[in-house]
């Protein structure tokens, strides 16, 4: 997951600390101090994880776009400028503008907002901001909740007291709700001082980058694993389940649908590279063999692992998590219901490996996987009854397919209660039957009065005639010789 | 979406009175006359459909919508009024699709012109529903279930679409309030039952229906709060296409659908065979397939001609199921059925700037089709590190061959619902069971194993791990470990690992050894699995070169004898046994020899056999002669395997223990106690693996062509 820091660079942030001690700090020391702290600690474990440095007062600049590399954003930490007053709001719209830029609106990110709490005044702002927030035109809205899923974590190089005399702590707070909740407000405990901010730092981290360890356990085969980025808990249904799922004691996942995980050994020596890992003996055979390994994080979540490899001919296993649910795709059924292939009493997968059991149809087809009448448009009917007038013109030869059709119609017919249709198609039939040429094989005239007499028979609305089930069957005749059909 | 929001349940009330069989006067020409047959022929007038036809058929059409996108937990209880109720399905799943609710329609029929219209009212059907919406659910119920002690979180809320031609707006408030009066009543009563629920919150949709051509009576109107439970909204519709584009909204607008049409899908012309041109599709997924659900335009996507050699991966991030719009029309029935086929369609979203993003793909998954989402930003996961570049990554000699083919062995498949077994294990459970069976000892990599680089074990390890074992199979096992026995009669050479050690490694009997030490590890794993698997320990144990025990108790002195003796008595069990299984183990070999020898005696006396071939079934006999003489008398055989009975029954003992130590087998246990609740793991997510399909059921999921 993505993080943005969005760093207060006003002119209220040079205010010095009052310490005992001989050295003198600004508020803004304090501030590079804890994300020195944060970077440091994301470089070694959580490497793999972009990062962004804007820094705001009434305008807002993009230190560092998204980077890997925590030096260079180390480098501007210390290379900051000091500037005019504070403009949370712009600010904000700003982060929201470069995160959807990089990453889009399904992404989820975290936004680290450093500021002393000292909110600006008057127009821009936040207090004037949150004062209009209802009062927006559509292009004006307040940049919170961001369209992104997000976290909004707000260090403050202030302690809550400080924050509390204003109304600052009610601003940051209404700024939270406004993001729907999603987020935290860190104050510093007891004296401004180093110790106190590496202290809010570190709960932050606790909070929100400890690294994810996990294991992932094939029967006896196990190995320990990093997962990048951390699969953050959700809730599926507020109602029914209002506790939110972790991967850590339940099972997991991010949002909707299935979010890419890397999963990855963090290795610093040599030593661990040369004992056997489980983990690269599974991703070699998943890639050999091109399957993949379906993979339970809890209860009802699951997900699976497979092998990913990048054009640059590197690969990796992969962890993709499905939604939490006991039957996350349709087409694998119930995954509780998924047992050994020896288990069956004939191999699915076929002996030469050809079949697949996978995957598993629905009970009843989708409207458009079978034939279904519509005649909302008059398009739709006036096909249906060309179809039929088509075949009729082609008996005997088309008897099948000229009955077919008339028992589609039939049974829409039925079904809508448009007797009028029938009797229609009845009268259509007999005409085709005057209008037969000479030439016209005597079967056909024989057909095509059947039929009509059945129609209009189902017209009547007569349960002998007018059963849903019921299908017209071709007239048995001495020149058809069919077998199986009604003699009438 | 909450599983219990209103569109859990769905009550169609559709008014079935006289005056609904009046017709809608939109007509419709069906007699097509073609020029050249319409001479002298009197074109046969138009047809009508009556207001109950168009009120079904848009009723089904919101149905079928609803069934393709949502199959399963979002519910319809189809109910028909005019002097009784007529109720053509229940909540079950099983009632729940279009072809059961057609033929209950054609059984009810249209409406009864000549009824006596003063016995019928929509208001039976009314009362009717909501009845119907206290009943209990089976997801309802199977909630309340497994949530026990807090059930009272799983809500009753429904809508109820009536379909009916009212008198007026006075009407329609009567209506209203005869909804409201029957929910206070029916709640009161849903309170003192176990299997109905009283209404948390209802919505009306009034649907007013009125021929073509007239002027309405009724007036539209927004939704409104009649209660704290009821809200109702009026809408007032011409019949035909007006009321058709009506419940498609409202199908959209209930279930959080987006119109999305698909644009320049290119089609071959029947009449042109070699041109084509383009169409459009307009297709219903859920509104998460898109940008901005807010807006209640259609999205545009168009099409992008699939290239066939394509190997690009995209991310998904949601694959949602869609209903076409004109499900029979024929683009869209092109459309369909080429993603039915097996094919998948890329969709790019048009952008201002003219440059391609590929953000949408269709594809179908057994017999559904699903617009997929696709990640069309940066991804955070770009650049991973290469698995080499981790733990264990720098060790090359895994056997990934190995494990392959221990993956295609523990694949997947669905099993019937009712498909649980005698301890009553899931399917699910008994492909963990079985995992857990297979890897008790596995070896990852070659150089750490004699027994799997051995083809001459295969039999034995395939067949160990199973769960129970046939006579037939321990005789197999029996039959493979003679082999080895034969093999190192031989000295035939063993694929010991060299690696690391300096020389050539170790002697031949001391790779004898190492090769029976780690037959020996594996088949202790699964001893204790049945007493087939047992006597397959003891069949080794009785062959092996060099039991460890026998150089040990030299060591120990006779002293020790003493204590045997008392271990003898406490396995006098597992010694019988052993006396059974080595007299028939016995048997089975001196008729294996047997055999062998009346086979070189035929080709021997077969006087078309070539010398040399004489000479290997010779060699053979002599070579299995002086153990049969060493061995001396029967009785001196059985003192023998007496010997290692009591050294296998002492080993059985200390078996657990020692298997712990080597195997990871104490960490199963472990395993199965976490499942039980006690959490060493609050560090640890505990990752079960299973070995499925082929990658093919997701190849989908993530690259489409």
């Amino acid at each position: 997951m993505p993080t943005a820091v969005l760093l207060d660079s006003s002119l209220s942030m040079t205010r010095p600390v009052s310490v005992e001690g001989s050295e003198e700090f600004q508020r803004k020391n304090l501030a590079v101090h804890g994300l020195t702290m944060l970077f440091e600690h994301m470089a070694t474990n959580y490497r793999l994880e972009f990062t962004s440095l804007v820094s705001f007062s009434s305008l807002w600049e993009v230190l560092v776009p998204f980077t890997r590399d925590y030096n260079t954003l180390q480098e501007a930490l210390n290379n900051l400028e000091d500037y005019d007053k504070t403009c949370l709001e712009a600010a904000l719209q700003g982060v929201s503008n470069i995160v959807q830029q990089e990453w889009g609106t399904s992404c989820p990110c975290q936004v680290v907002l450093v500021t002393d709490g000292a909110l600006g005044i008057g127009r821009g702002s936040l207090r004037h901001s949150l004062q209009t927030v209802k009062q927006r035109v559509e292009d004006k809205k307040f940049p919170l909740p961001f369209p992104f899923p997000s976290k909004l974590y707000v260090m403050c190089i202030a302690n809550a007291e400080e924050l509390q005399a204003t109304d600052s702590m009610d601003n940051l707070e209404q700024l939270i709700n406004l993001n729907g909740g999603e987020g935290q407000i860190y104050t510093m405990e007891g004296p401004l001082c180093l110790k106190s901010v590496q202290s809010m730092f570190g709960k932050l981290i606790d909070q929100a980058y400890s690294p994810f360890h996990a294991v992932l356990r094939c029967g006896n085969l196990t190995s320990d694993v990093q997962v990048f980025p951390r699969p953050e808990p959700v809730t599926i249904d507020e109602e029914v389940d209002p506790m939110p799922r972790t991967v850590q004691t339940e099972g997991d996942e991010i949002g909707t649908g299935a979010t890419d995980d890397t999963e990855e050994e963090t290795s610093t020596n040599q030593m661990a590279g040369k004992s056997p890992n489980f983990c690269v003996l599974l991703h070699g055979s998943l890639k050999v063999e091109g399957m993949v390994a379906l993979v339970q994080l809890g209860p009802d979540w699951f997900g699976m692992l497979y092998s990913q490899a990048d054009s640059k001919k590197k690969s990796n296993l992969m962890m993709s998590l499905f939604e939490p649910g006991s039957e996350p795709l349709p087409w694998l059924g119930r995954i509780s219901q998924l047992g050994p292939a020896s288990d069956a009493a004939e191999n699915p997968y076929g002996e030469d490996d050809s079949k697949s059991p996978f995957p598993i149809q629905p009970k009843h087809k989708r409207s458009y996987a079978q034939n279904v009448t519509v005649w909302i448009k008059a398009s739709g009917l006036q096909t249906d009854v060309q179809k039929i007038l088509r075949n009729a013109r082609k008996l005997p030869e088309k008897t099948q397919t000229f009955y077919k059709e008339l028992n589609r119609l039939r049974k829409a017919a039925l079904a809508f209660g448009f007797w009028e249709l029938l009797k229609s198609m009845a009268e259509l039939l007999e005409r085709e039957c005057t209008l037969l040429s000479d030439s016209a094989h005597p079967d056909a005239a024989f057909q095509l009065s059947h039929a009509a007499q059945q129609l209009k028979l189902a017209s009547s609305g007569d349960s002998k005639y007018a059963a849903y089930e019921h299908n017209i069957t071709p007239m048995l005749t001495d020149f058809s010789g069919g077998g199986g059909a009604d003699r009438i | 979406m909450r599983i219990f929001s209103v569109s859990h349940k769905t009550a169609f009330v559709v008014d079935h009175c006289p005056y609904m069989a009046e017709s809608s006067r939109q007509l419709i020409e069906c007699d097509m006359l073609t020029k050249s047959r319409s001479q002298g022929v009197i074109p046969l007038a138009p047809v009508s459909k009556s207001l109950w036809t168009c009120a079904i058929e848009c009723s089904m059409e919101y149905c079928r919508i609803l069934y393709d996108v949502y199959p399963t937990k979002k519910l319809v209880n189809y109910i028909v009024s005019d002097s009784e109720v007529h109720i053509l399905n229940s909540w079950k799943q099983e009632n729940q699709n279009t072809q059961e609710l057609m033929t209950a329609l054609a059984a009810v029929g249209p409406p009864n012109p000549r009824q006596d219209p003063e016995c019928c009212s929509v208001l039976h059907g009314l009362v009717a529903a909501v009845e119907s919406l206290c009943k209990i659910t089976e997801y309802q119920h199977e909630s309340r279930t497994t949530l026990m002690d807090t059930a009272d979180r799983v809500a009753n809320r429904g809508r109820i679409i009536c379909l009916t031609n009212a008198k007026s707006d006075t009407h329609v408030r009567m209506l209203e309030d005869c909804v409201l009066e029957t929910i206070q009543e029916q709640n009161k009563r849903a309170a003192g039952s176990d299997r109905l629920m009283p209404i948390q919150q209802c919505e009306l949709v009034l649907v007013h229906i009125y021929p073509q051509g007239e002027e309405t009576l009724v007036s539209d109107r927004q939704k409104k709060e009649l209660s704290s439970v009821l809200s109702s909204e009026v809408h007032s519709v011409r019949a035909g296409r007006y009321l058709a584009g009506k419940l498609n909204v409202l199908v959209q607008q209930h279930f959080d659908l987006a119109s999305t049409t698909i644009t320049n899908i290119p089609m071959k012309e029947e009449q042109h065979a070699n041109t084509s041109a383009n169409y459009d599709v307009e297709l219903l997924p859920h509104t998460a397939t898109v940008l901005n659900p807010f807006s209640h335009e259609t999205v545009t996507l168009k099409w992008c001609t699939p290239r066939t050699n394509s190997v690009e991966l995209h991310y998904c991030t949601g694959a949602y199921r869609i209903s076409p719009v004109d499900v029979n029309s024929r683009p869209s029935s092109c459309l369909t059925n080429f993603l039915l086929n097996g094919r998948s369609v890329l969709l790019e979203q048009p952008r201002k700037s003219g440059s391609k993003v590929i953000s949408h793909m269709l594809s179908s998954h057994g017999g559904e089709i699903f617009l997929h989402v696709l990640n069309s930003t940066r991804s955070t996961l770009e650049d991973p590190p290469s698995i080499s570049e981790g733990c264990g990554g720098r060790v090359t000699d895994y056997r990934i061959t190995d494990f392959g083919e221990f993956m295609r062995e523990n694949r997947l498949t669905p099993f019937p619902e009712s498909m649980v077994d005698a301890a009553c294990r899931t399917p699910v459970e008994r492909a963990k069971f079985q995992l857990e069976r297979h890897t008790r000892y596995w070896p990852m990599i070659i150089s750490q194993t004699t027994i799997f680089n051995m083809q001459a074990v295969v039999p034995l390890a395939n067949l160990i791990v199973k769960d129970t074992l046939t006579d037939e199979d321990v005789l197999t096992c029996q039959k493979t470990v003679y082999n080895l026995v034969d093999m190192e009669r031989k000295s035939d050479p063993l694929p010991i690992s060299t690696a690391g050690s300096r020389g050539k490694g170790p002697k031949r009997d001391e790779q004898y050894r190492i090769m029976w030490n780690e037959l020996e590890t594996l088949v202790k794993a699964h001893v204790g699995t049945s007493e087939r698997h047992q006597r397959v320990l003891d069949c080794i144990s009785a062959c092996r070169s060099k039991p460890p025990e026998e150089e040990e108790r030299k060591k120990r002195g006779r002293k020790r004898e003493d204590k045997e003796d008392k271990t003898e008595k406490n396995g006098k069990d597992t010694e019988e046994k052993g006396w059974t299984t080595d007299s028939e183990r016995l048997k089975g070999v001196m008729e294996r020899e047997k055999d062998e020898q009346s086979e070189c005696e035929i080709i021997k006396d077969s006087p078309d056999s070539p010398e040399p071939l004489n000479k290997k079934p010779r060699l053979a006999t002599e070579e299995q002669q002086p153990p049969e003489k060493s061995k001396g008398p029967v009785s001196l055989l059985t003192l023998w395997t007496n010997r290692i009975t009591q050294a296998n029954s002492r080993k059985h003992q200390e078996f657990a223990g020692r298997l712990s130590s080597v195997n990871s087998k104490a960490e199963l246990y472990q395993h199965l106690k976490e499942e039980n609740g006690c959490v060493d793991l609050i560090f640890y997510l505990i990752v079960q693996l299973y070995f499925c399909m082929d990658e093919n059921s997701f190849w989908d999921l993530l690259s489409p062509i």
